[in-house]
């Protein structure tokens, strides 16, 4: 037991790439009149370059929430009450809006939750283009157009959406301009609020396919937030998976799906529909507790099958259980250690 | 599918081919047409005092066709009055309204956008003149300026056509800034500026267009009202200064309803089709309020 090293910080995991974007210990927090809504608490997490990291997790879980954390761009009431948010190792939380604006959309751009809402009904799509380059860049009127074409091509939008309205647009071409408009200025980091959830079946595949594309050709960071581990399992790198605020577990894809340590993570990929087998819908014990109130020790003692004493008391920490691999439960972190010195935990 | 696409996007549909709308401006349009083609068909010469023989009726009570509306007991000519009085109130209305609306523009989008005490002083004054009674003050302060043209009482008139359009500005850019396509526009780099006015506005315009039909009817009927109350200009015949003088002459005992009533009616023709205009674009702005499309 002694060998287990429970006490390494996400931080200082090795690691190889570089890391283009860090957040640490990030708490975000919705001032309600009933209430502080804990959406984020205590998020630390690393992007590496040219590296899609999943977020995974039920719906109101924080996801969105950590996303605009990081573009500095939560709703009210909704405040960021600490940690750091570092691009390239430079901290941007609680710089001015004018230093901002070095940061966002040139470094760091948002494919949005919901395509639908986020073009504006009444400005042609080439309009809505070249507000954002010029918003950034002295352009000639001349270049604008090719620019804007070009953009089209990589996303695969026909070029006659150049003078159309949003409304004349189907949701996947929407989807489409979306992601035209998050490479107008060659960010460093995407990300993308589950961009294919409002879509049909096929039409996620092949929006999900462009995204990667873009993302090979630009060579950028991606962050894909997404609901449908299926998907996940196939365009991301990294999943991390986030539960009630808090992230419960962070790791190389292939060993998450093969090993989940998390009992939460382990719950998700069980949920995973097959057609091989049909398997009864597993469904937990105890409901997602009150994010104004949240308990004392662990996030996920109510619905945890494994709970113990010690893990109301006492809040875990994240253990590093393998390369780029964390978790935040003791036991799990345990579980999987001895497991390793068995030699059986090699994906 | 593809069918009911096109469906859709039938121009029939069209929110602005709102009957209500159509109507009414067809109707203010017409009006404002009588007033400007007016001049080029009829010597307005008429509408001044002792340019006419006095009493006249109209020319199916036995008049003359010189006079076809009549005479009053001034010797003006009715239609020429009329003629004069129409465009002189119309731009009493627009003059007021669009200082109004200007100021609310720039007030409301100060107080949505900004928030914080900005907010809290501009709403609080915009609350504070919307509870006073317009037309009291009005008279008051036309009883201490004496008003030597509409443009100057149009301009009184529109200290009190602001706090409207500052409150549906106001709101409207609360609810804008949380819409995702603002957000997106704020994260691309956007400046406030263009927000406001590219991104923002041209999505209030029905809103906007709506309260300033309404500001427009609105100063038409306090300009109105101080020049039926004789407090207005006097020298340029209007709709008001007409019932002014046709009060003051007792015309209703005298029995002389060409004076008293074209003006009454104009005004009510107005008020209704500008009644419409504001309904009609209240349905093209809430597609709630349209009821079931056929
Ligand atoms: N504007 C808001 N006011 C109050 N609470 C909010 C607001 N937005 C989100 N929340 C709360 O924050 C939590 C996380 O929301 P969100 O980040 O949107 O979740 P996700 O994207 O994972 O579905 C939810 O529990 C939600 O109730
Ligand atoms: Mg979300």
């Amino acid at each position: 037991m002694s060998t287990i090293n429970t006490e390494n910080l996400i931080l200082d995991a090795p690691t190889d790439a570089k890391k283009v974007l860090e957040v640490e210990n990030l708490r975000v927090q919705y001032d309600t009149p009933r209430g502080a809504v804990r959406a984020a608490d205590d998020v630390s997490f690393y992007l590496k370059e040219k590296e899609i990291l999943g977020l995974v997790g039920e719906s109101g879980c924080g996801k969105t929430t950590t996303a605009m954390a990081i573009l500095q761009m939560v709703q009210s009431p909704g405040r960021i009450v600490g940690g750091q948010i570092r691009i390239n190792g430079r901290n941007i939380v609680g710089i001015p809006e004018s230093e901002l604006r070095k940061y966002r959309w040139t470094e760091l751009s948002l494919i949005p939750q919901g395509a639908m809402n986020s073009l504006n009904p009444v400005i042609k799509i080439k309009e809505q283009m070249a507000d954002a380059i010029r918003a950034h860049e002295n352009i000639k009127k001349k270049d604008l157009k090719p620019r804007i074409l070009k953009l089209f091509n990589d996303v695969g939008l026909p070029e006659r959406v150049y003078n159309m309205y949003p409304h004349e647009l189907s949701g996947g071409m929407k989807q489409r301009v979306c992601i035209a408009m998050s490479i107008v200025l060659n960010p460093s980091v995407i990300i993308a609020d589950e961009p294919t959830s409002a879509l049909d079946v096929v039409v996620q595949r092949v929006v999900a396919q462009t995204i990667l594309e873009v993302k090979e050709r630009l060579g950028v960071s991606m962050i894909m937030i997404g609901h449908d581990m299926g998907l996940q399992a196939q365009m991301v790198d990294r999943v991390a998976v986030m539960y009630a605020g808090r992230l419960v577990e962070i790791g190389p894809v292939m060993k998450m799906f093969k090993n989940p340590t998390h009992p939460y993570t382990q719950l998700l990929i069980e949920a995973i529909p097959s057609i091989k087998e049909k398997k009864p819908l597993k469904v937990t014990e105890g409901l997602t507790h009150d994010l104004r109130n949240t308990p004392e020790g662990c996030i996920y003692q109510f619905r945890c099958e494994h709970v113990e004493d010690s893990c109301c008391n006492e809040p875990p920490r994240m253990y590093q259980v393998g390369i780029d691999h964390f978790v935040s439960c003791r036991h799990a972190a345990e579980r999987a250690r001895s497991m390793e010195l068995l030699g059986g935990y090699h994906g | 599918m593809e069918q009911k696409k096109v469906r859709r996007w039938n121009t029939w549909d069209n929110p602005w081919l709102n009957t209500k709308f159509l109507i009414g401006i067809s109707i203010v349009i017409l009006v404002v047409l009588f007033g400007l083609l007016g001049r080029i068909f009829w010597n307005v010469e008429l509408a001044y005092v002792g340019s006419s023989p006095l009493n006249l009726p109209p020319v199916w009570q036995g008049g003359v066709p010189e006079h076809p509306l009549g005479t009053e007991s001034n010797g003006r000519d009715m239609l020429a009055q009329l003629i004069v009085a129409i465009p002189s109130s119309f731009k009493v209305g627009l003059i007021a309204a669009s200082v109004g609306m200007t100021a609310g523009l720039v007030l409301g989008s100060l107080a949505g956008y900004f928030g914080g005490w900005v907010d809290a002083v501009i709403r609080t004054l915009a609350d504070a003149v919307v509870t006073i009674p317009t037309l009291a003050v009005l008279i008051v302060i036309a009883a201490f300026f004496t008003m030597r043209d509409t443009t100057s009482m149009a301009l009184i008139l529109a200290m009190f056509a602001w706090p409207g359009p500052t409150r549906i500005v106001r709101s409207q850019v609360l609810s804008l800034r949380e819409r995702g396509y603002i957000r997106m526009a704020v994260l691309s780099g956007e400046r406030p500026f263009g927000l406001m006015f590219r991104e923002m506005l041209p999505n209030m315009l029905p809103w906007i267009a709506a309260s300033i039909t309404g500001n427009i009817s609105g100063a038409i009927l306090g300009a109105t009202s101080l020049e039926a109350l004789g407090l207005g200009p006097t020298r340029v015949p209007s709709l008001g200064t007409i019932i002014n003088q046709a009060q003051t002459s007792s015309a209703l005992i005298r029995g002389m309803v060409w004076w008293w009533f074209p003006p009454i009616l104009v005004l009510m023709i107005i008020f209704t089709s500008f009644f419409l205009i504001t309904t009609g674009l209240d349905e093209i702005a809430n597609p709630r309020l349209r009821g079931l499309n056929k």
